[in-house]
């Protein structure tokens, strides 16, 4: 075993070289390999290359990507971002623990066929709770459907349908087009199936119809989503479609051109309307003519600039990215546009970066071109690490050639010519997505030598992050690339004078960049008429929570969250209270429901306690408690935090003690004036800005939700969400059914059919499964005993 | 070169200087843990922090380079409350004692712990100077001391207290055995003299301070024999008369002068003692107000009032302790008082009665099963040791060596050099005020011939993983992990003999604390 682990080892030297700064992407071959680090290979490693021992265990034990152990069969990764977390996902852990039986202070179950883990964003907000096993992701989870999920895994684990490989049916007298979505979220929900099946039913009923895969469609809480496009009709669309309903939508729209084959189908239709009567129920149907629908009112209000042409762009497609503009702006540039004139263009659009900070993005460039270097440096900032945030990984899973452009472009204006995509490795199909379009761009010399036949060259390579949402600071991120722990560097230098290599190095995020062909298409003007004073342009938010329609969204600058919340993501389900929105993630705020006017621009974020952030945008109802939120923000910064000053380190930490205290209603009044000082001290002396923005998800829910705080303090949650200041009790409604005592994992309800069912306090484990599963809502939380 | 001002006083510095560089050149005290010159400054503890006027924000002063129009404060509240917080956040992180439990019970801060080492290799003598450094009388207490020392010693937690009374009776029947005692280098004579009322534990723990620091002293005492309470009052515990002469004839021989069956009166006090001697100090035992008059001082409710940490009375030049001050119930607070009176004293005859120096101690609660097994890693096993000759009589030598093994040393190997103790002391810091968290269990790494290693003292500011990695140490230290759980540890879990093959002393010398130590420990100050 252990020499073949080193003949392995060896290749993978071979391969990917043996400096300092191929550390990271040989353990993540390695890990690729065996599933984990095997001890034998880090030691084969260091002694074969120069790279250290405490080089090698210092990156491998920073980047959370990386195992020491060895995982069972299968690996169950449990998303625990944000919108995942209010929507329960930790139950959802837990009741997977339980159902494999698996330890404490364990990860795998005895017959080590699943390993389970917590990750930090699996990017799909908009069907949380989500799991995924392997390569299968499971959304809308209950605690009570774990045991079935594990089981349908088992039992289809082989015949997972892949959308590697795409297909395309198409053809010179296609009758119509359907397009259907393959972004994450998407395949998440059942693309791949539906894709399947659609596949199936057109060969079977011999129509011609083109099948377009599309990347994301926004639209993420109604996926899968088939959109049917045919001349002379106006498109429908389907949501939330089914493999199994495919085929009726086929037959709906099309006729096979053959006579015999219309009338078998016509056949089949009247069969089976005869016995469905016209499209079936689940499926929802709309068109785009008609207002008023959710898929028109969520369309409606956007502004589609790093989105342009969102819903039928195939991402791989250079031939139609062209046809619809595509690597002009590029052309634009070569040819005669001087390095200067770009760089009046980006000032002119006042575009602020849109990683969070906002910084000028033309400045930042123009710092770059005006640094004296004989090499510089591009890097497009792929890294989202923002639990709750997912507009990167869309944009680069669905315009891979739209941000390739930018940072082409960007490359050209500051004389760069070697370019990074930064990618966290959590994004596989946008890795996938960025490493195939850069070959196809190489392929037509949109990268490489003399770029279209002028004199400029870049080269481009990816680099797959590793896991530590710290990276996505840009010093961290160059520390990374270099192959180093993600240590942010203190700022002067900054990047632009000193980064990668110590070379002026320029980063920007991947939605900056995606804003860049068309600012140069259409100039800097037009892009600073859209947003507000000092936000222009639109920005693309993730909409997800307790919202109708959540998605992805890209809107201009300015407008309120009223707006976005009631008119295109539909307001709250299920007749709940709109009670707040977290904006801004890990670094953000919360921004109560009473300030739902307030717009959404750089300025007026930061007045309120909240950040732009990356785009990330969580909507909280009634029952979400906003001191479990702010723990909630608080228990991952402390995680991700590098660990290297004493406020980031330490403070977080001692931030977060003093929540968990106020959570399990042990706090004192007196606690909330020491967390809020506190806050402040971490705010003012971190060195980064993961460290100086942590407090801001305390400072914000302090301010507006200080009663909530107050509440716990006197023994009592709100929501009831905070376990341990709950009780589970059962009302007189209670019809005696036995459901919640027959699927009680503690046994803590005795099944006595037709009487009145009693939880048993001392025995129960507060998994939440009875008051879910009773049919008559008579399970209802109550203040616990303290 | 840049100008620049600080604290209003204006700079030029070469560009490339630091913020602390250009602040220290100009005499102003940036303090700094993590940085270390010639060491990459990766800003950690952030202690150095600074204020830019102009845009309000703090930053840490050891990274950051000087800019034309920088206005910083290294004065403002705002510095001083984040330097004094990033301490307390890191003292809140911090498992280990700067002092044994067993010291800080001692009234008289008795180094016990070393002199348990001491007595453990066999230097009887060595051990007695460390125990006379703070207590005059050991052979007496050693009889009669209730042991507050071993009430908290962390070795209850394993077995028995280690026999801490007995050792230190031991270094001084062993000194008394002796053809000559040991008495501490005088300083040089002063030409003063002190007046000493009552040959109390306190007044006779006075005389030998004072001694010490040359000055001459008369002890007055109305009863025909010196010794005090300890001669004249019902004792819980038996003194042999012996054990008393003895060391109160030590005094005498290191220079005290005795007048005994002399009862003060005003007069007397006025005319032979006031004018004719340069300081008195007061220790006849518990006062009554006429007493009072005869000294011409204010009485407090418990005894006579003094200042607090001084003992200064009412009169100028007039100092008072132990019992004629508050009853007290140990000989061994009494000692403790009259050799913090015997300092105050000198101070005023030197013209300064200092302020005591700040003090700062760590302490953590009880050990934990695991941490019990770290700490016996360097004691022996084996029950407390009673004297096979009876408690009176005391240990053997072999006796002794064997308890004082089971010593567990608990204080820190660098009380006196550890920087995180050093600024905790000067900033006043509240070392529990965030302490709601879990603290973490502390380990200690032996491995190494030279070195201990404990990581819950790291404040991770990396200097030893500079360090060896600079020196290409082949397995040398890393950092693992990070967040909270952040640790400097050696690769491949190989032990820290394969670390630090030749920079040990250098990340023991560039440890701020006493993370990083020697095994001997250092002497402290």
């Amino acid at each position: 075993m252990d020499n073949e682990i080193i003949k392995t080892v060896d290749e993978i030297i071979a391969e990917y070289g043996s400096a300092n700064d191929a550390a990271i992407p040989i353990l993540q071959a390695i890990q690729g390999k065996f599933n984990y680090l095997p001890e034998v290979a880090l030691k084969h490693l260091a002694e074969t290359t120069g790279i250290s021992p405490a080089a090698i265990y210092g990156i491998s034990t920073f980047y959370s990507q990386f195992r020491h152990q060895p995982i069972g069969k299968h690996l169950i990764k449990v998303c625990v971002g944000t919108a995942c977390h209010v929507k329960g996902a930790v139950q959802v852990y837990d009741a997977f623990k339980r159902e494999l039986k698996i330890g404490e202070s364990e990860d795998t179950d005895t017959d080590r066929l699943f390993t389970i883990e917590k990750v930090a964003c699996l990017g799909c907000c908009t069907i949380a709770p989500v799991v995924q096993i392997d390569g299968v992701t499971y959304g809308h989870l209950t605690t009570d459907k774990a045991g079935e999920t594990i089981r349908d895994f088992l039992l289809n684990q082989d015949s997972v349908p892949s959308v590697n490989n795409e297909f395309i049916l198409s053809d010179s007298a296609s009758q119509g087009e359907i397009r259907l979505g393959l972004g994450s979220c998407c395949v998440a929900s059942g693309s791949a199936e539906v894709k399947l099946a659609l596949e199936k039913s057109i060969k079977k009923s011999k129509i011609n119809v083109s099948v377009k895969h599309v990347g994301c469609v926004g639209i993420c809480n109604q996926v899968p989503m088939l959109e049917v496009h045919k001349p002379g009709e106006s498109p429908s669309f389907y949501t939330k479609i089914k493999a199994e309903e495919v085929g009726e939508v086929i037959r709906k729209h099309f006729q096979p051109s053959n006579p015999v084959y219309r009338f078998r189908n016509n056949l089949y239709n009247f069969l089976e309307n005869y016995v469905i009567d016209g499209i079936p129920k689940s499926l929802r149907r709309y068109s785009s003519e008609k207002r008023d629908t959710p898929v028109s009112e969520f369309l409606d209000g956007q502004l589609n600039i790093a989105t342009e042409y969102r819903g039928f762009l195939k991402p791989t497609d250079l031939a139609e990215y062209k046809n619809y503009g595509g690597f002009s702006a590029l052309q634009q540039c070569l040819s005669g546009k001087s390095q200067q004139e770009i760089i009046g263009q980006v000032i002119q659009s006042g575009l602020r970066g849109r990683g969070g900070a906002g910084f000028p993005t033309g400045i930042k460039w123009q710092r770059v071109k005006d640094s004296v270097s004989d090499e510089k440096f591009v890097i497009c900032n792929g890294d989202e690490g923002d639990p709750g945030a997912f507009m990167d990984r869309m944009l680069l899973e669905s315009y891979p050639f739209r941000v390739i452009e930018g940072l082409i472009i960007a490359a050209f204006a500051v004389g760069a010519t070697k370019g990074i995509f930064y990618i966290r490795a959590e994004y596989p199909l946008a890795v996938k997505r960025i490493r195939e379009a850069i070959k196809i761009c190489e392929d037509a010399s949109l990268l490489g030598e003399n770029i279209l036949g002028s004199d400029f060259s870049f080269n481009v390579r990816l680099f797959e992050g590793a896991g530590a949402f710290v990276c996505g600071e840009e010093t961290a991120l160059i520390a990374s690339v270099e192959g180093k722990r993600g240590l942010p560097q203190l700022r002067p230098p900054y990047p632009s004078e000193k980064g990668l290599w110590d070379k002026p190095t320029l980063i920007n995020n991947t939605e900056t960049l995606a804003t860049i062909p068309w600012i140069i298409r259409k100039g800097g003007e037009a892009f600073g008429k859209i947003g507000t004073d000092n936000s222009k342009g639109t920005k693309v938010f993730a909409l997800a929570g307790k919202i109708n329609r959540g998605g992805l969204i890209e809107v201009p600058m300015g407008i309120t969250i009223r707006k976005i919340i009631e008119d295109i993501g539909g307001g709250i389900p299920d007749g709940k209270k709109f009670k707040a929105v977290q904006i801004g993630g890990p670094s953000g705020g919360c921004i109560p429901a009473l300030m739902a006017d307030t717009p959404i621009d750089f300025g007026s974020l930061a007045e309120v306690g909240a950040m732009m952030g990356s785009g990330g945008l969580i909507v909280l109802d009634e029952t979400d408690c906003m001191v479990d939120i702010a723990r909630y923000f608080l228990s991952f910064t402390q995680d991700q935090s590098c660990g290297r000053c004493t406020f980031c380190r330490i403070g977080t930490r001692r931030m977060l003690d003093i929540l968990n205290k106020i959570c399990s209603g042990k706090g004192k009044i007196e606690d909330l004036e020491s967390l809020e000082k506190l806050a402040i001290s971490v705010n003012k002396g971190s060195m980064c800005g993961l460290g100086k923005t942590a407090p801001n998800p305390v400072l914000s829910t302090l301010k507006y939700f200080r009663h909530e705080y107050e509440a716990h303090i006197n023994g009592h949650c709100p929501t009831g969400k905070c376990k341990d200041l709950v009780s589970y009790e059962i009302t007189n409604d209670c019809i005696g059914c036995t459901k919640c005592a027959q699927r009680c994992p503690s046994g803590a309800i005795a099944l006595n059919p037709y009487e009145l069912h009693v939880v048993e306090m001392d025995k129960c484990i507060k998994c939440d499964i009875c008051r879910q599963i009773c049919p008559v809502d008579a399970v209802i939380l109550g203040q616990a005993k303290c | 070169m840049v100008e620049i001002k600080i604290d209003g006083i204006t700079l030029k510095v070469p560009h490339e200087t630091t913020v602390m560089q250009a602040a220290r050149s100009a005499g102003f005290e940036i303090p700094s843990m993590c940085y270390k010159n010639g060491h990459q400054n990766h800003p950690s503890c952030m202690i150095c922090l600074v204020k830019d006027l102009k845009s309000g924000n703090l930053f840490p002063s050891c990274a950051m380079r000087v800019s034309g129009n920088m206005e910083i404060s290294t004065v403002d509240e705002d510095v001083i409350n984040s330097r004094k917080d990033a301490l307390e956040l890191l003292m809140s992180d911090h498992v280990g004692d700067c002092e044994a439990p067993c010291r800080m019970a001692c009234p008289a801060f008795m180094d016990i712990p070393l002199m348990n080492r001491l007595i453990a290799g066999g230097d009887f003598a060595k051990a007695l100077e460390i125990v006379k450094q703070e207590i005059a009388l050991p052979f007496i207490l050693g009889y009669i001391c209730p042991a507050p020392c071993e009430k908290v010693c962390r070795r209850t937690q394993v077995d028995e207290a280690v026999s801490i009374c007995q050792l230190k009776k031991f270094t001084a029947a062993k000194d008394a055995g002796n053809e000559t005692s040991f008495f501490p280098t005088k300083n040089k004579k002063t030409g003063k003299r002190v007046a000493i009322i009552g040959t109390g534990p306190a007044g006779l723990s006075c005389a030998f301070y004072l001694l010490r620091q040359g000055h001459e002293c008369v002890l007055f005492d109305k009863n025909e024999k010196a010794g005090g309470t300890l001669r004249y009052s019902a004792l819980d515990k038996e003194l042999p008369e012996s054990v008393l002469d003895h060391e109160i004839g030590l005094i005498q021989n290191y220079g005290a002068e005795f007048r005994l069956k002399y009862p003060i009166t005003k007069e007397f006090f006025e005319q032979e003692i006031i004018p004719k001697f340069d300081a008195v100090v007061l220790a006849t035992g518990l006062v009554n107000p006429e007493q009072a008059d005869i000294f011409g001082i204010r009485l407090s409710k418990s005894g006579i009032e003094v200042k607090p940490g001084t003992f200064e009375t009412s009169r100028k030049g007039v100092f008072s302790c132990g019992s004629s001050v508050k009853s007290l119930k140990m000989a061994v607070t009494s000692v403790a008082q009259g050799k913090a009176t015997a300092l105050s004293v000198d101070g005023f005859l030197k013209g300064t009665i200092s302020k005591p120096e700040p003090f700062f101690n760590s302490k953590f609660g009880k050990l934990q099963p695991t941490e019990v097994s770290e700490y016996l890693k360097e004691s022996s096993a084996g029950i407390r040791i009673f004297p096979f000759a009876g408690e009176s009589k005391g240990f053997s030598s072999e006796e002794a060596i064997s308890e004082a093994k089971r010593c567990l040393h608990c204080d820190c190997r660098k009380p006196a050099s550890c920087k995180l103790r050093q600024y905790s002391a000067e900033y006043e810091i509240d070392r529990r005020k965030y302490s709601s968290g879990e603290r973490k269990l502390l380990e200690k790494h032996f491995q190494h011939e030279t070195v201990v290693y404990e990581p819950e003292k790291c404040i991770k500011c990396g200097l030893c993983v500079d360090i060896t990695t600079g020196k290409k140490e082949l397995t040398g230290l890393t950092f693992i992990g990070r967040g909270f759980n952040l640790k400097i540890d050696i690769p491949f879990n190989q032990t820290l003999n394969e670390a630090l093959t030749k920079t040990a002393a250098e990340c023991v010398d560039a440890c701020p604390t006493g993370a990083l130590s020697f095994k001997i420990g250092e002497e402290k100050g």
